[in-house]
């Protein structure tokens, strides 16, 4: 018997195709189920948080704010501001908005659950006009306005929860990484409407409050700053790119075109000392 | 965006070292297969009848491939909706027919004839993260008939 090891053909038991080809296709093909996925929750659960009443949320944020300390002159100043706002923006019957001044260096103002909203001193002590600080209150009032808290809270859990029920069903961590920022960057696209939702809303108010949107800007501008530091491509951040906004704002402006007066509103006397007092008063010395 | 981009560059890194040596394998692969094709390896069980008389030897040649970043994730996708797993495809052939070709590296330097009764024994050596598949071992075994 004659034995023999002939050649044989590559290709068998490999497939030709160029790996990638399958590479692009499938994760064109995952990655795409997964936004659309994310998406339908997202909006699912986007819709029914409506129906989730104000006073559960504010019984949830009840335990984590004290009430607005109006002994403060600078919180009582917010929360006067924050009336006036208010009362522009028409806000439901039953929807409350207590605003929180931190005493922090942080340049950041946001609204939280049960219609809190926490301004930092290192953001109010950059605003130099009212029309300026009316703007980031203004904004932060539309999103509760727009339940916009309670809508990203609700979307978050459902999302997160589909997601890791997935991850872990899959029991592969490269793979898990990449769905989970997939569907991180769609959960932050919601987060973009959000803003600019309230962005505009916001310049409703101030051309109810003020006539006009100057000073508007400034509140960007300040941002700006900061962001010489770093900044991620729209798809990776929470809010719109500030030159957008900006430009958003711009466009407003110009669409207004009223020859009105266009004066910046001063900030109360004192203001600054307001921002100081705290700041002593927090230290121990 | 950090973890984004250590993905990718590591995807692309994975891809890039895992393209080369496997296009330089299996060069060296089709280039010893011919080298050593004097040498017939089966799997028939029993040796050929004949009067000649001949020494049996045991002869093995194993190896250890691992995969590369690249082809875990293509192979994490694959997993989803399933389907031919192409990229451990040429992993697996590499591996087997690298190991057959050790075994037979050995067989030669015996002076041997041909080698009956090969049989090849796959195992992943190292599961990594959550079980996935770290490296893979093929070990090639068979008897070696010395004049």
């Amino acid at each position: 018997m004659d034995y023999s090891n002939p050649e044989i053909p590559e290709g068998i038991n490999t497939s030709k195709e160029h790996p990638l080809k399958e590479f692009v296709l499938l994760s064109a093909g995952v990655l795409g189920l997964i936004f659309a996925a994310v998406l339908v929750l997202g909006i699912l659960a986007d819709k029914l948080a409506h129906f989730i009443p104000f006073s559960v949320e504010q019984s949830i944020a009840t335990d984590r704010f004290s009430k607005a300390d109006t002994s403060l002159p600078i919180e009582k100043y917010l929360n006067d501001l924050a009336r006036r706002i208010v009362a522009a923006q028409e806000l439901p019957e039953g929807m409350t908005v207590t605003v929180h001044y931190v005493d922090e260096d942080t340049v950041n103002a946001f609204a939280t659950l049960g219609g809190n909203i926490l301004m930092f001193r290192g953001l109010l002590a950059q605003l130099d006009n009212e029309n300026a600080l009316a703007m980031v209150l203004a904004h932060e009032v539309a999103h509760i306005k727009h339940r916009h808290p309670i809508r990203s809270a609700g979307r978050g859990v459902v999302i997160g929860l589909a997601l890791s029920m997935v991850s872990s069903s899959l029991g592969n961590a490269m793979v898990d990484t990449v769905l989970g920022q997939a569907g991180q960057v769609t959960v932050l696209s919601f987060s973009r409407d959000h803003e600019k939702e309230s962005d505009q809303t916001a310049l409703d108010t101030l051309v109810k409050l003020y006539g006009h949107v100057e000073g508007a800007t400034d509140l960007f501008q300040v941002l700006k700053k900061q962001e010489k530091i770093s900044v991620m491509p729209e798809f990776y951040s929470s809010h719109p790119l500030t030159d957008k906004r900006l430009q958003k704002i711009a466009e407003f402006g110009s669409r207004l075109g009223n020859s009105s007066e266009k004066e910046k509103t001063q900030l109360p006397a004192g203001y600054s000392d307001w921002l100081k007092q705290k700041e002593q008063a927090g230290e121990p010395e | 965006m950090i973890d984004l981009i250590i993905f990718l560059t590591l995807l692309a890194l994975g891809y890039g070292f895992g393209r080369y040596a496997e296009s330089r394998h299996y060069k060296s692969i089709i280039e010893r297969e011919k080298l050593l094709r004097r040498i017939p390896a089966v799997a028939q069980k029993f040796p050929p009848v004949t009067t000649k008389p001949y020494r049996a030897e045991l002869v093995t040649g194993s190896v250890v491939i691992s995969v590369d970043y690249f082809k875990r994730f293509l192979s994490g996708l694959r997993n989803i909706i399933g389907g031919r797993v192409k990229a451990y495809e040429t992993l697996l052939d590499r591996a087997r027919r690298e190991a057959v070709l050790r075994m037979k590296e050995q067989a030669d330097e015996l002076g041997a004839d041909m080698v009956f009764n090969i049989k090849l024994e796959t195992s992943s050596i190292f599961k990594g993260q959550k079980n996935s598949v770290g490296s893979v071992e093929v070990l090639a075994y068979g008897t070696a008939l010395i004049p």
